[in-house]
């Protein structure tokens, strides 16, 4: 009999996957019905969560899928936020929509557009640590050139968007909902595709992978570009969010620690990894922030050197390491 | 003042300035090429030194260059002290990402401590002999920051004697080239790790001082300079002691006279660019040879 229901577990366990997901995503789609989203606190660390889960899953494509450690979320993200701001002032669009569909989606584009201009040069020649100080040395040429840029970027003053559009925070939870579920989704495809097997293979041993006809630049600047779309999308959404674009806020180097620290914690390579890491990352640093104020960067530095020291491989590796079968 | 003596002065300023960084780079381009760690803390730990420094002048009048000795002692226990608390074992897993967050959160942990413990306003250490300058033609060099130049020579010097003629020198510099094949031959990486990790953070006490010597300073200045220190690093090429050094005084260079010729607002941008540049055509650094595998 016990045999019998582990037998019938292990076979339905797609369909138990499935249901649970299921029921997740309509917990958290439906917040606003049963939540107030206007004051309540867990609406608003929802809403923090999904946005670091779209930048924890671009992140996660590039480094946990091809193993290119990249130093330049903060740049890809202050892009994407840029975008939204100078259409929206310009109107270069012509859409008036608040939360316009194609203003976000050319948000992504243009992130896409300099990961494939930096990565083509950067991913071919260097590997490693060399990408990583090239990406960070690309975001700190984008940060002067925005400093720099006179009127078109406001400078360190930075970009003022009409504020008076502001109605409410129901969209902006369920926009945020949409591109969690997105970037999950994504990756998810990704990695399950052709693409993602070419980048395990590539991670894993690249001279193999390239003998064995996969073409490794395309591919690693495939998913630099991807990654960069969903930290460009999610960018769009923060500037919408604060109504103020200033290179200070959108290209904190906060922005750039975030997703890595997220990735490692809940486990990298992973698609469960970023998005455990996020709720713990998002609870942690909310509530450090409201019991102990001021020293509150100085316990999360505390937090991040305890949890690498004793967990390195993060909380989905943890679990490899408990459960019996690999 | 003619125009030559104003970009020769352009120009020795760039050479002053960079050394700083170039002493910096050199403890940041040991703890890389052994551990392979990106000890992105390294600026903030100059900062703390700074500190020190300052506290030291300012309660007890001990002179700037007189604190160098104590200094450079705690700093090299703090080292040690480094290694064996928090990088031992990242230091020996393949993926490095978790020692690059080990010390961001030392970073962090110290920019936050130092904000907060002794505010967020910037600090200087300014001595008797601190403006004195020497005139050469009609070139104004300051006396702190030659003494800079003087130090981070003189520290360049004593990190390279110590890695050729000693014995635990060598084990470094294998250890450097290659990790595996060293503990083939019994080299204990610990204490290679720790030795190393106390001769990074003592040159960061000594860029603490000519910081403190010759700038203010901030809590958060620090990971400023430690990017800064990464491309000097990267300019001279990885594990070069001179490299680095050299690659500190190209940084200082391109960056005061991309503030002459173009403007101080887009200096940071050139020295950025132009390691961008360096990066993709030379990535194993500037000053010859055929470079480590990556």
């Amino acid at each position: 009999m016990k045999d019998r229901i582990a037998n019938y577990l292990k076979k339905d366990k797609r369909t138990i996957y499935l249901i649970i997901i299921a029921l997740v995503l309509i917990a958290l789609g439906t917040g606003p019905f049963y939540m107030d989203v206007e004051t309540s606190f867990t609406a608003y660390y929802l809403f923090v969560c999904f946005i670091y889960i779209v930048l924890a899953q671009g992140w996660n494509l590039v480094a946990g899928y091809t193993g290119q450690i990249s130093l330049g979320t903060h740049a890809f993200f202050a892009l994407g936020a840029y975008t939204t701001a100078i259409i929206w002032v310009h109107d270069v669009t012509k859409t008036w929509y608040y939360f316009d569909p194609v203003v976000m989606v050319l948000s992504g584009i243009v992130p896409a557009i300099f990961a494939i201009i930096i990565g083509i040069p950067l991913l071919s020649r260097l590997r490693g640590d060399y990408f990583s100080f090239g990406t960070l040395a690309a975001a700190e040429v984008l940060r002067i050139l925005i400093l720099r840029g006179g009127n078109f970027t406001k400078g360190a003053g930075g970009i003022r968007l009409p504020g008076s559009f502001f109605e409410s925070m129901e969209p902006y939870y369920w926009v945020a909902f949409l591109l969690a579920v997105l970037a999950t989704g994504v990756v998810y495809y990704v990695t399950r595709s052709r693409i993602g097997l070419a980048l395990k293979a590539l991670r894993e041993d690249e001279t193999s992978a390239a003998s064995h006809g996969i073409h490794i630049l395309q591919y690693k600047v495939l998913a630099f570009a991807i990654g960069s779309f969903l930290m460009g999308i999610v960018g769009s959404l923060y500037a919408y969010y604060l109504f103020m674009v200033q290179p200070n806020g959108v290209m904190n180097l906060n922005w750039m620690f975030l997703p890595i620290l997220i990735c490692i914690l809940g486990g990298n390579g992973t698609i469960l990894g970023p998005i455990i890491g996020s709720f713990i990352i998002a609870a942690l640093f909310s509530y450090a922030d409201i019991y102990v104020g001021q020293v509150h960067p100085m316990v999360s530095g505390v937090i991040i050197v305890l949890v690498m020291k004793f967990m390195p491989t993060g909380i989905m590796g943890l679990r490899e390491k408990i459960s019996p079968r690999r | 003042m003619s125009d030559v003596s104003l970009i020769t002065q352009v120009f020795i300023n760039g050479i002053l300035f960079g050394s700083m960084y170039g002493t910096a780079a050199i403890g940041l381009s040991l703890i890389f090429g052994t551990m392979r760690i990106v000890f992105i803390a390294q600026g903030t730990v100059i900062v703390l030194f700074g500190y020190f420094c300052f506290w030291l002048f300012h309660l007890f009048g001990i002179d700037p260059y007189l604190s160098l000795i104590p200094i450079i002692i705690v700093a090299m226990l703090l080292g040690s002290g480094i290694y064996y608390g928090l990088f031992k074992e990242a230091a020996a897993l393949k993926d490095r990402i978790g020692s690059l967050l080990i010390a961001v959160g030392l970073m962090f942990f110290l920019e936050n401590f130092m904000t907060v413990v002794w505010t967020p306003n910037p600090r200087a250490v300014v001595t008797s002999y601190g403006f004195s300058a020497i005139h050469i033609f009609d070139i104004n060099i300051t006396l702190t920051r030659l003494i800079g130049l003087v130090l981070a020579v003189l520290a360049t010097l004593g990190v390279s004697t110590f890695l050729k003629k000693t014995l635990i020198g060598t084990a470094v510099r294998a250890t450097s080239e290659d990790a595996e094949a060293s503990t083939l031959v019994g080299i204990n990486p610990n204490r290679v790790n720790a030795v190393t990790f106390a001769i990074g953070i003592g040159l960061a006490g000594i860029a603490g001082i000519t910081m403190a010597t010759t700038y203010s300073f901030d809590p958060v200045y620090g990971l400023d300079f430690a990017i800064k220190a990464l491309v000097a690093l990267t300019l001279g090429g990885i594990g070069r002691v001179w490299g680095a050094l050299l690659g500190g005084i190209l940084l200082g260079l391109i960056a005061s006279l991309g503030s002459y010729f173009v403007g101080t607002d887009w200096s940071q941008g050139i020295v950025f660019a132009i390691f961008l540049l360096a990066l993709t055509f030379r990535p194993y650094g500037l000053f010859g040879g055929a470079g480590q595998k990556s």
